[in-house]
């Protein structure tokens, strides 16, 4: 008995590895994670150019308003590419290929992980894009190697939260149109943020939103990473936001598509 | 019940939200290594009935069992046995037609090596080995029928399901896909066929269900049903100088096919002389021979056997293309579900 439950739970890394293969082949194509690394490194370039000076106001904690921003260039880029994993399942399951993975003998939950895992890749290959161009401009990472490792890490676990959401979504509303537009619905937590300046140069009402919002534990823990290096009780923080958040969203994504396969 | 039945169905019911009754409480089964067809217009619950049997839909209530195994209690133990070739295909556009066939070997479980193999086995099978590195989306209707037949092969199943094989495909693909199923039917595959082209359902199935609004309306061989409806029709037409003769002929002929024991009914129409005998092919020779005997020249003879188009018509008052615009009713729920249309 032991011996057959042992061999189910190892096709299950099986199955998802199998269908995290397929999903990065048909979804993982130029055309589609290139134009947003664009994009990333567009709104990089610009933010950075405009604002070099911008540091002479004091509480950057660095000259350097490129390592200021890189952390919040990689949130953004995972944000904002979150609704591709709900656009992917809303596809198959439109063309009917997502019956014919439930037709076969396989856990449905390996379709589900399969595309998650996708997100999560995604989310490393922006961060890894948006910190080579980081280093070009000449960005100096204090967490070291390291550091550059978690950020990463942070990149992809981060990614997910927001590929749950996108598949939320996408098995609430049933539409594709819905589940593309809904990253406008993500703007106030990219913006709400300690985006372009500290927390120390915000005020009034845009201060409050600010702390409230999850996605600004998350920047300030990357970039104290890049500007600070190992200021453990910012880095702790963001952690926990993201361990929350992605918990949390996981659990929901789960129960709802166990309630849309069953 | 048939105790070496492969599927057997019991008071299946189905409705969807919204109160659509889908299957309306239909009861059948299908025997090991027959070819069974569900022949019916859209939306008579055809796919529905068959997606539930093939474990991607619940019923609302009834009983649904393959190879023993209840499609709600031991659905995996289904999967393994059968496969499912879709109306709408299922493929994966992005991908070559190898890559798809080994995907789906590699998720019935194969090795890499054992789901390459299959999948060169299977591309010769349906003669796409020559397309086999391209993408599946560049396919024509017929090469993407069969690449999707192949799919639903890999794991050599049991029992195949097949949604509308062939709509929407040119005759000589349908005559290829054709000359595919009856070769696995012979390698003793069981066969369930759902299809509204009453020819299909004619060439290729042992046995038939005629299932309109939800509810299976009539059972049988195509022959049987066939022979239901009434006997085969022959048309005489027969010689004369002019109308009235040619008139009087007819007459003639009619008094002497009349006195024939297989003959049910003779009467005048604009072409001729309509016969209504039960084995049209067997009694055409007596008839000829009837005729010349009494100096009567026949200068036309047509034979014509119903066909399942009035099967359908005797069962249901309609024929099967009536309904064409009610749409299928699994996809109607579908767009229902993916909020692409309003009620």
């Amino acid at each position: 008995m032991d011996g057959v439950k042992q061999k189910i739970g190892m096709s299950v890394f099986r199955e998802t590895y199998y269908i995290y293969r397929r999903n990065l082949r048909v979804w993982f194509v130029p055309a589609t994670f290139l134009p947003p690394l664009f994009m990333s490194g567009l709104l990089y370039v610009l933010f950075a150019s405009t604002f070099t000076e911008v540091t002479n106001l004091g509480g950057f904690s660095t000259e350097d308003y490129s390592a200021f921003l890189v952390s919040w260039i990689i949130v953004q880029a995972v944000v904002f590419s979150g609704g591709d994993a709900g656009f992917a399942l809303l596809t198959d399951m439109m063309s009917g290929y997502f019956d014919k993975l439930l037709l076969a003998p396989i856990n449905r939950f390996s379709i589900l992980f399969g595309s998650l895992l996708v997100a999560a890749t995604r989310g490393m290959l922006q961060a890894v894009v948006i910190i080579a161009i980081a280093l070009a401009l000449g960005v100096s990472f204090q967490g070291g190697i390291l550091g550059i490792l978690t950020l990463i890490l942070f990149a992809a676990v981060f990614g997910l939260a927001w590929s749950c959401l996108s598949i939320i979504i996408a098995l609430k509303t049933k539409s594709v149109q819905a589940t593309q537009s809904s990253f406008l619905l993500f703007f106030p937590f990219i913006f709400i943020t300690t985006a372009f300046v500290p927390e120390e140069l915000l005020s009034g009402w845009f201060k409050v939103a600010v702390k409230v919002n999850p996605v600004t534990y998350v920047t300030e823990a990357m970039r104290a990473i890049v500007i600070e290096g190992w200021v453990w009780s910012t880095i702790i923080t963001g952690v926990w936001v993201t361990v929350v958040m992605v918990g949390i969203l996981m659990i929901v994504t789960t129960w709802l598509y166990r309630r849309v396969t069953a | 019940m048939n105790n070496n039945a492969i599927i057997q169905v019991e008071n299946l019911v189905k409705v969807y939200p919204g109160d659509t009754k889908a299957v309306d409480n239909i009861t059948f089964s299908v025997a090991e290594g027959e070819f069974f067809g569900f022949l019916g217009p859209n939306g008579a619950g055809k796919s529905t009935t068959m997606k539930i049997l093939g474990t991607l839909l619940r019923q609302t209530s009834g009983r649904a069992i393959v190879d023993g195994y209840d499609v709600i209690r031991e659905p995996q133990k289904i999967r393994r046995i059968i496969g499912f070739a879709m109306q709408e295909v299922g493929l994966d556009d992005l991908a070559t037609g190898r890559n798809f066939l080994v995907m789906q070997g590699l998720l019935y479980g194969m090795s890499r090596k054992e789901a390459d193999r299959r999948a060169t086995e299977l591309l010769d099978l349906v003669s796409l080995s020559d397309v086999s590195h391209r993408k599946v989306g560049a396919y024509s209707g017929g090469m993407r029928r069969r690449i999707d037949l192949a799919g639903a092969l890999v794991h050599n199943p049991r029992v195949l399901f097949l949604d509308e094989p062939t709509t929407g495909l040119d005759p000589q693909s349908r005559l290829a896909i054709w000359d595919h199923l009856r070769n696995l039917n012979k390698q003793g595959i069981t066969m369930f066929l759902t299809t509204q082209m009453m020819d299909e359902a004619d060439q290729l199935c042992q046995r038939i269900a005629i299932i309109d609004r939800g509810q299976i309306v009539a059972e049988g061989t195509p022959g049987s049903l066939k022979a239901e409806v009434g006997g085969d029709m022959v048309v005489i037409s027969v010689a004369g100088e002019n109308d009235e003769e040619r008139r009087r002929q007819e007459e003639k002929a009619q008094a002497l096919v009349g006195e024939r024991s297989y003959v049910d009914g003779a009467h005048i129409i604009d072409r001729g002389l309509c016969v209504n005998v039960k084995n049209g092919g067997g009694t055409v020779p007596d008839l000829l021979k009837l005729l010349s005997d009494n100096d009567i020249v026949v200068t036309d003879l047509s034979l014509s056997s119903p066909t399942l188009d009035d099967v359908f018509l005797k069962y249901t008052g309609r024929t099967i293309r009536d309904d064409e615009a009610s749409g299928d009713e699994y996809g109607q729920a579908m767009r229902q579900w993916m909020g692409l249309s309003r009620r």
